[in-house]
């Protein structure tokens, strides 16, 4: 009996090296020319996608003009703003570029190439709002979007002007607050803002730009420093030779890039975004059925190792359950994709690390239920096998899983459908599945209405599939 | 002749609760021992330490010469001569009433599927349900399912059976066709120990009736002995309350 939980625990080894060897085998190997390099999603003009899905915007096209004159290729990571602080702290990114400003509290963490744009933060209100001016501001909200230099400067006027801070990861949602009228008002860098007015968004900015950190290219302190030493060469190429004096004036001129001119409504925004949100639908697909696979090896190994009679299993199987369910998936998704990369110093592709992420989670409630569903097995039934001589091992596949699965199944369902829901949460880490593909459709039309409709109808249509899928396959089962 | 079972100094304690206080019991070659006692007394404990679904605290259990209460001993091989029959049957509700009877000789390679069905077949005929072969455990009555449940427990051939109550869930006319199946047993020189309530099994049946309380055999005897000369205070008191309901 002992050689059968030796080697229920040598396959459970084996897996959690696999997803390791995966994890490794799925790095690209560092080439000596291209760098990793973070940016924001949702930070027009600077940063976001166009209609057909590429990465535009003054830091996009300065950098790429950049690297061309300095030789060096760059390899855009568009996760959102703290996503890609914490990935470059960690060492998964070699650097940002994302309307980044340089301030003293950074600079104690990044180093910073010479400053190559200089913004200043504007106030918006709604267009009939009463809100005019700073003074007006006292006892009311306003809504700015984190890291960004709105959102310092807010802080650094909140006692003089006595107003509440309300905080967004995104800026659709903190404009929407103005509109929908929660906040009186946002912060916001001036490009930023004229470029979301330009789009449509019903605000209007009633402040001078006041001056802030200006934005610079940014590295792990002590690390990279060729990168940044080439960024900063070839900015004065640049400045030089005009180039960026005709990048900065092709997103910020009076006609400067927009999107107003295309059709609004929801069939229009379908088929503009066709290829993004097939794309997005297709990375969540793969996500969760490469996640449940997973999920379901390790929950049922660990709920196994909960009912076998040796009380080491026992505990370890209760250890693994109460950490991973206790751990809200959030937490655990940036502590594998930030925490493991500064612990080993090997990166982890984000597809790879939400996959361990979704294993380790949905994992430890399948285990859960899976044990759940062995205990409810009335005990009178492995004493009867055992009565007849039939070893632990046998009695377990031939009486008691068989029943134990008729009990699970729905569990099982529902775990399906909590996991494809769950890949949503792995947009914090980047990867461009369906809610990361909408925040970066919304980022670039501001039609967050619309397009969190189009998203949440293919969720439903998703869930609809494998509900009929589930229940298809537990009627062919019949066990 | 040496025994068949031999318990010696059989202690077993549930935490604080000394439930066996130091049984000595043999029992021979086709005796049929039935153990009676309160409600309680440690009769199941009893039996369920006899084939270890219960580890031993102290002491020490031999059957067929192999000690059970040493670790070393292959439980699984010594179960598979010592048949057990349930209160509550326990049938497999995930296979049907052959397969019931057929997993142990074929997972154990006891037999092989052909020679194990007919071996089914015939056992299903002594318990008088040779037309129940392929029915479903969740279509039979109580009565039928103990008797499946006997008939299992008598598919690896075991020369031991214990009984646990395998009456008392039953309904009152069910009892007569499981107790004449164990009657049968019985006369074909079976080696049994059956724990029950059924005072006329006993009468009728045993050779040899133990009576046990509060964790001790207070005292054993021939039917006639212990249910008409009955010397021990306990064992009259406990007779006045099962005998004159
Ligand atoms: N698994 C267990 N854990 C803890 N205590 C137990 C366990 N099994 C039995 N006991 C206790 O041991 C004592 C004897 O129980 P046992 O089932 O052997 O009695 P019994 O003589 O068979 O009674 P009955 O006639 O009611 O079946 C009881 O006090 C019971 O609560
Ligand atoms: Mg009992």
């Amino acid at each position: 009996m002992k050689r059968k939980f030796a080697s229920l625990f040598a396959g459970f080894v084996m897996l959690a090296a696999m997803v390791f060897a995966l994890s490794a085998g799925i790095t690209p190997a560092k080439a000596e020319t291209t760098y990793q390099i973070g940016t924001d999603v949702t930070f027009p003009p600077f940063e976001f996608a166009n209609k057909h899905d590429k990465y535009v915007g003054i830091d996009i096209e300065l950098l790429k003009a950049i690297a061309k004159d300095q030789g060096f290729k760059v390899n855009i990571k568009p996760t959102s703003f703290n996503g890609a602080v914490q990935a470059v702290q960690s060492g998964q990114l070699d650097g940002m570029i994302a309307g980044m400003s340089i301030t003293k509290e950074r600079e104690a963490t990044f180093d910073f190439s010479k400053p190559y744009f200089t913004s200043g933060v504007v106030m918006a209100v709604t267009p009939n709002s009463k809100t005019t001016s700073l003074k007006d501001l006292r006892g009311k909200k306003v809504a700015v979007k984190t890291g960004t230099s709105g959102a310092d400067y807010a802080k650094s006027i909140q006692k003089k002007y006595g107003f509440h801070i309300v905080t967004f990861d995104e800026s659709n949602d903190m404009y929407q607050d103005v509109i929908t009228g929660n906040s009186a008002a946002c912060f916001e860098d001036s490009p930023v803002m004229r470029y979301a007015v330009r789009q449509g968004t019903k605000l209007k900015i009633v402040t001078k730009p006041v001056e802030n950190g200006p934005y610079g290219f940014a590295v792990k302190k002590g690390h990279n420093q060729k990168l940044l030493r080439m960024f900063n060469k070839g900015l004065a190429d640049m400045k030089a030779n005009g180039e960026y004096a005709r990048i900065t004036r092709k997103y910020l001129g009076a006609k400067g890039s927009s999107d107003t001119s295309s059709d609004r409504t929801f069939w229009g925004l379908i088929k503009q975004n066709r290829s993004a949100l097939l794309g997005g639908f297709e990375e969540t697909v793969w996500l969760t059925i490469v996640a449940i696979f997973f999920a379901t090896v390790f929950g049922v190994i660990v709920g196994l190792l909960g009912v076998v009679p040796n009380k080491f299993f026992n505990g370890l199987s209760t250890t693994l359950i109460y950490i991973f369910r206790g751990l809200p998936l959030l937490v655990l998704a940036l502590f594998i994709y930030t925490g493991i990369p500064s612990l080993t110093n090997q990166k982890i592709p984000a597809f790879v690390a939400g996959t361990i992420t979704l294993m380790f989670n949905e994992g430890a409630y399948i285990a859960a239920f899976v044990k759940g569903g062995i205990n409810a097995v009335n005990i009178g039934q492995m004493e009867a096998a055992r009565s007849l001589g039939l070893p632990f091992g046998k009695a377990m596949r031939r009486v008691i899983l068989p029943q134990g699965i008729r009990i699970m199944i729905p569990s099982f369902i529902n775990q399906f459908i909590i996991t494809l829901k769950d890949t949503s949460i792995l947009s914090i880490i980047g990867i461009l599945e369906l809610t990361q593909t909408g925040k970066i459709i919304i980022a670039r039309n501001l039609e967050g209405f619309k397009v969190w409709t189009i998203i949440a109808v293919i969720y439903l249509v998703v869930i609809t599939l494998l509900t009929w899928l589930s229940n298809w396959v537990q009627r062919r089962v019949r066990l | 002749m040496t025994a068949k079972v031999k318990v010696t100094n059989l202690v077993k304690t549930f935490g604080n609760n000394e439930v066996l206080k130091g049984i000595n019991l043999e029992v021979q070659n086709n005796e049929v021992v039935v153990v009676i006692g309160p409600s309680g007394s440690g009769k199941s404990t009893l039996l369920r330490t006899l084939n270890k679904l219960e580890a031993p605290t102290s002491g020490d259990i031999i059957i067929d010469g192999m000690n059970i209460a040493d670790p070393k001993t292959d439980i699984n091989k010594v179960r598979e001569n010592i048949g057990m029959v349930f209160q509550h049957f326990n049938l497999f509700n995930n296979l049907s009433v052959s397969e019931n009877i057929m997993l142990a000789p074929v997972e154990l390679k006891k037999e092989d599927k052909q020679a194990a069905a007919e071996h089914a077949k015939r056992l299903l005929k002594t318990v008088g349900l040779e037309s129940k072969f392929d029915a479903t455990v969740q279509s039979l009555s109580g009565g039928q399912q103990q008797r499946v449940a006997i008939a299992r427990a008598l598919a690896m051939d075991p020369d031991v059976m214990l009984f646990d109550e395998p009456t008392s869930a039953l309904d009152p006319e069910m009892v007569g066709d499981v107790l004449a199946v164990m009657k049968n047993l019985a006369k074909q020189g079976m080696t049994m120990i059956v724990v029950t309530h059924e005072m006329g099994f006993a009468k009728e049946v045993a050779d040899r009736v133990v009576f046990v309380d509060d964790g001790n055999i207070q005292e054993q005897g021939t039917p006639d002995e212990m249910f008409n000369h009955p010397k021990n205070p306990r064992l009259q008191d406990f007779l006045d309350k099962v005998l004159n309901v």
